[in-house]
């Protein structure tokens, strides 16, 4: 089949495209816009699911789900606090599928600050952080535009938190705002600039609806872009390096470069295909169009169905109008600050403000902490990177499980009674205990193999599963007062009025 | 050239059908709400039973009233469509006409709705949702649905709790007979020794003015021994017992019957903030201008005799009556005590010649503002002449008033 064009109706409505060469697959690229997008040729290795599990495409494809069906929610949305709250129960209720927009907009946005928290994991699990040998490669800044899009995730997702109006939505943003409010010094001014006010009001509705509707998106939307278009300027999926590490053990029959010019004028430097030789030969890799872009369709499309799939399940939750006069019991942050309300619950300083702020701060530093260019895109690294893993994550388990143990049984104010310093107990308290144990455990591995991807991948199995436990913890085992209540207790039940 | 894995292909058309699947269910999800099978329904029985209607003249679609000044929207007639019907009173719910019709005089539907009265969630459109028996809508319908669950076999009515909203003020209103009961314990337990209700009252207790606004966080229920923590049965509870639910209290035991209590409960409930309510909304609210005693004695004074006469008409708007003691406001025309001689002076004829045919000013009058009939300037001729009898001390036999025939 040819890339002749298309003239009758039939052709152009089951029109599918089956290059013939490989020539007519490049062709393909170049002749469609969007897919300048795609590298001419794509690696089995990086095509593989086992390898990328296309967390970011999948991550991608949500914030456009997102986008689409959050434009049409802004028709139907109305920011103000008399109207915010019915203005979603129309949606629910009297809007023609509107149920299945608000459903479908909150489902992908929980389901996309996971994924970005998946795609990260990744990501460091597979030390794609790490600079490599192509030309021109600056991984640790595209790790540095992750961990800046994780943040814009987290504030999209939280903005957006607050706009039904609700308990929830009110209790969360207040739970949330106070957390900023612990910072030392600048905390309350730093509260009053995110609330515009003293208390949740108008003012801080059509603050948190700007910046989630058009500010944040706008900017997540161009970060995003710089971060993919950032994969292609460091040679391609960090998998690639592996196939680099093959070839320079074996040098290839005749080196020759796939291109040899620049587009002057438009881009500055030269892409890394001008600079070496490609990598590339018919073994290892297939063009493009089709099979990356069948790919992404493919996922593209899974994501979709698993999506509405649950929305069509999953009913959209909203409780009570806001009332600030009514403080539900418990007032919970959403999912992904629990595991911090938990820190916080121990102390607001060192939860709710050093440790997000160290985690955030040595995410973005690990690739400057572990230079180490070896095994980059392989999977924990080594049998002995498995190993440290697993030892992290059992450090992690165990240490937060301590953590977690005091703070229920043993309230430190009660082993000191004496003291009543708040300074002492910001110091003393078990959120501070988890922190200097993942300090222990990093120079503890690095001491043993002297390695500092090792180091680095034990401490960050742990704060997975510490993480986890703490989210778990923060939203399942906290009732009313914030009090301890196991699996299987049911909470006391809430009085109603009639 | 390399090919497309055949299982990826395979995995491409199968999630492409299923993506479609999931479209079509959304679609049947979305386009057949409950409500449409209710109109469907509501038709057939119309048809049923009054054949000569026209099944088209009944509205279909979503159906809502809105009442700005209520700030609401109940959609409760997208299903109950036939409460404004008559004939359908023995049909099933929510077909059924309203069971008393005589309300709507009062509280005409276009501007009460449906929740103010009955509770409920006037903006959903499934049974569910609008009953309001769900997490998160803390205004079920009042009916005996919810009454059964406090006594199964005479469930107590309470939907008065809504009534008594807007008729709070009010002694007694007809058809609320276990808040009037309360009402009436109030008084005769004298609540307002300790406790503060409607505005006044002892500081012994708490103000118990807005007492149904507290939210269920604010009532302690750990010395409570029944399954049924409702705010409700809290009241109840602790109406009877008072130190059994709140040990430290120094509430006095009163022995009420269980009908007593339920009765002062469900009026503590009703005592919600109804500030917001449009003022034509609250009846027994006194919303005259306050006035001295001697004001109130002197437009009493006016407004009885031989006088009223003319403030009835508002003659007095612009004429005294010196005779029968009514100051005009204004003064512009002259008293009308003496009008017999006034009217021979000015215009040289008789008091009965000139009302019948004024001229000036008075011509104007009476064609415009005031309109008398014959009878009435009759009435006015005679009451005159009693006034310039007794400003001038003659009596009434002496100035007979001649009838012109």
């Amino acid at each position: 089949m040819s890339l002749t064009p298309k003239t009758s109706l039939w052709d152009k409505l089951v029109w599918s495209w089956k290059p013939e060469s490989n020539r007519e697959a490049g062709s393909s690229i170049v002749s469609n816009f969007l897919l300048h997008w795609f590298p001419n040729r794509v690696t089995l290795k990086s095509l593989a699911f086992s390898y990328s599990l296309y967390l970011g495409t999948i991550t991608f494809a949500l914030f456009l789900i997102l986008t689409l069906s959050g434009i049409v929610l802004m028709f139907l949305y109305v920011p103000s606090v008399e109207r915010a709250y019915w203005s979603i129960k129309d949606i629910d209720f009297a809007v023609s599928f509107g149920w299945l927009l608000r459903r479908t907009h909150r489902i992908a946005a929980h389901l996309m600050v996971a994924m970005v928290f998946l795609h990260m994991f990744r990501v460091f699990l597979t030390g794609s952080y790490k600079k490599g040998s192509a030309e021109g490669s600056k991984r640790p800044f595209n790790w540095i535009l992750g961990v800046s899009l994780l943040v814009l995730t987290l504030l999209l997702s939280f903005t957006g938190y607050l706009l039904p109006w609700d308990q929830l939505a009110f209790w969360a943003i207040t739970v949330g705002t106070s957390i900023a409010g612990a910072v030392p010094f600048i905390g309350e001014q730093m509260r009053q600039f995110l609330l515009g006010g003293t208390i949740i009001g108008q003012n801080t509705l059509i603050r948190f609806y700007v910046l989630h509707v058009a500010f944040l998106p706008l900017i997540l939307f161009g970060v995003s872009i710089w971060h993919m278009w950032r994969i292609r300027k460091d040679g391609g999926l960090a998998v690639v390096e592996q196939i680099r590490e093959e070839a320079a053990e074996s040098p290839p029959d005749l080196p020759r470069k796939t291109k040899t010019y620049s587009i002057l004028g438009i881009a500055k430097g030269t892409t890394v295909h001008v600079k070496e030789p490609s990598l590339l030969n018919k073994n290892n890799s297939v063009p493009s169009s089709p099979f990356l872009t069948f790919r992404t369709l493919t996922i593209v499309l899974l994501t979709l169905i698993f999506t509405i799939g649950l929305a069509l399940i999953i009913p959209a939750p909203l409780e009570e109008a806001a009332n600030p006069e009514v403080t539900p019991n418990p007032a919970k942050a959403p999912w992904y600050f629990l595991g911090l309300q938990e820190l916080v619950g121990y102390s607001a300083l060192i939860g709710g403000v050093i440790i997000p702020g160290l985690v955030i701060f040595g995410l973005g530093l690990i690739p400057f902490l572990d230079k180490e260019q070896k095994y980059i895109g392989r999977w924990f690294t080594n049998s002995a990177g498995r190993k440290w893993s697993i030892f992290g994550a059992i450090w992690g388990f165990v240490f937060s499980f301590v953590c977690m143990g005091i703070g229920v049984s043993m309230p430190v104010r009660e082993l000191f009674p004496g003291i009543e310093s708040q300074f002492f107990f910001d110091i003393v308290n078990p959120a501070t205990l988890l922190l200097l144990t993942f300090v222990a455990l990093y120079y503890l591995v690095l001491r043993i193999t002297g390695s500092t991807r090792l180091a680095a991948t034990a401490t960050f199995s742990g704060f997975i599963v510490s993480f986890i436990l703490l989210t778990y913890m923060g939203t399942a085992l906290r009732g009313p007062n914030w009090d301890f209540y196991w699996p299987w207790q049911s909470w006391p039940e809430h009085p109603i009025q009639f | 050239m390399k090919k497309i894995n055949k299982k990826e292909i395979t995995l491409l058309l199968l999630s492409s059908i299923l993506f479609l699947g999931l479209g079509i269910a959304a679609m049947i999800k979305d386009t057949t709400p409950d409500w449409t099978y209710y109109q469907a329904e509501f038709r057939q029985i119309i048809s049923e039973n009054f054949g000569s209607v026209d099944l088209n003249s009944i509205p279909h679609g979503i159906q809502q009233i809105w009442i700005k000044e209520l700030n609401s929207s109940d959609r409760c007639i997208t299903c109950h469509q036939g409460i404004g019907w008559k004939g359908l009173e023995n049909v099933e719910h929510p077909y059924r006409t309203h069971p008393n019709p005589e309300l709507f005089t009062n509280h005409p539907i276009e501007k009460f709705g449906c929740t103010i009265c009955h509770g409920g969630q006037g903006l959903a459109l499934t049974e569910y949702d609008a009953h309001g028996f769900v997490k998160h809508w803390e205004e079920p319908l009042l009916g005996k649905t919810i009454g059964t669950e406090y006594d199964p076999r005479n469930p107590p009515t309470l939907g008065e709790i809504k009534c008594n909203f807007c008729h709070r003020y009010e002694r007694e209103t007809a058809g609320m007979e276990l808040i009037n009961h309360g009402k009436k314990l109030v008084r005769e337990k004298a609540c307002k020794v300790c406790h503060v209700i409607n505005g006044d009252g002892g500081s012994l207790g708490p103000d118990l003015t807005h007492e149904g606004e507290k939210h269920a966080e604010g009532f302690d229920f750990s010395n409570f021994a029944t399954e049924q923590t409702t705010i409700l049965n809290w009241h109840i509870n602790h109406f009877q017992t008072p130190n059994n639910v709140v040990p430290s209290t120094i509430m006095p035991e009163m022995n009420f019957q269980t009908k007593d209590a339920v009765a002062l409960s469900m009026l503590v409930m009703s005592w919600r903030d109804n500030s917001e309510l449009p003022l034509e909304y609250v009846p027994g609210l006194n919303r005259k201008d306050i006035q001295t005693a001697e004001e109130v004695e002197e437009e009493r004074q006016i407004r009885e005799g031989d006088g009223a006469f003319f403030v009835e008409n508002s003659c007095f708007i612009c004429h005294s009556i010196k005779g029968f003691n009514i100051k005009s406001p204004t003064e512009k025309g002259p008293d009308l005590s003496y009008a017999p001689d006034d009217v021979r002076a000015r215009f040289s004829r008789d008091l009965e010649d000139f009302i019948f045919e004024p001229t000036g000013t008075m011509k104007i009058i009476f064609e415009s503002q005031i309109q008398l009939s014959d009878e009435q300037k009759w009435e006015a001729i005679e009451k005159i002449r009693k006034a310039y009898n007794i400003v001038t001390n003659k009596s009434d036999e002496d100035t007979q008033v001649k009838k012109h025939n």
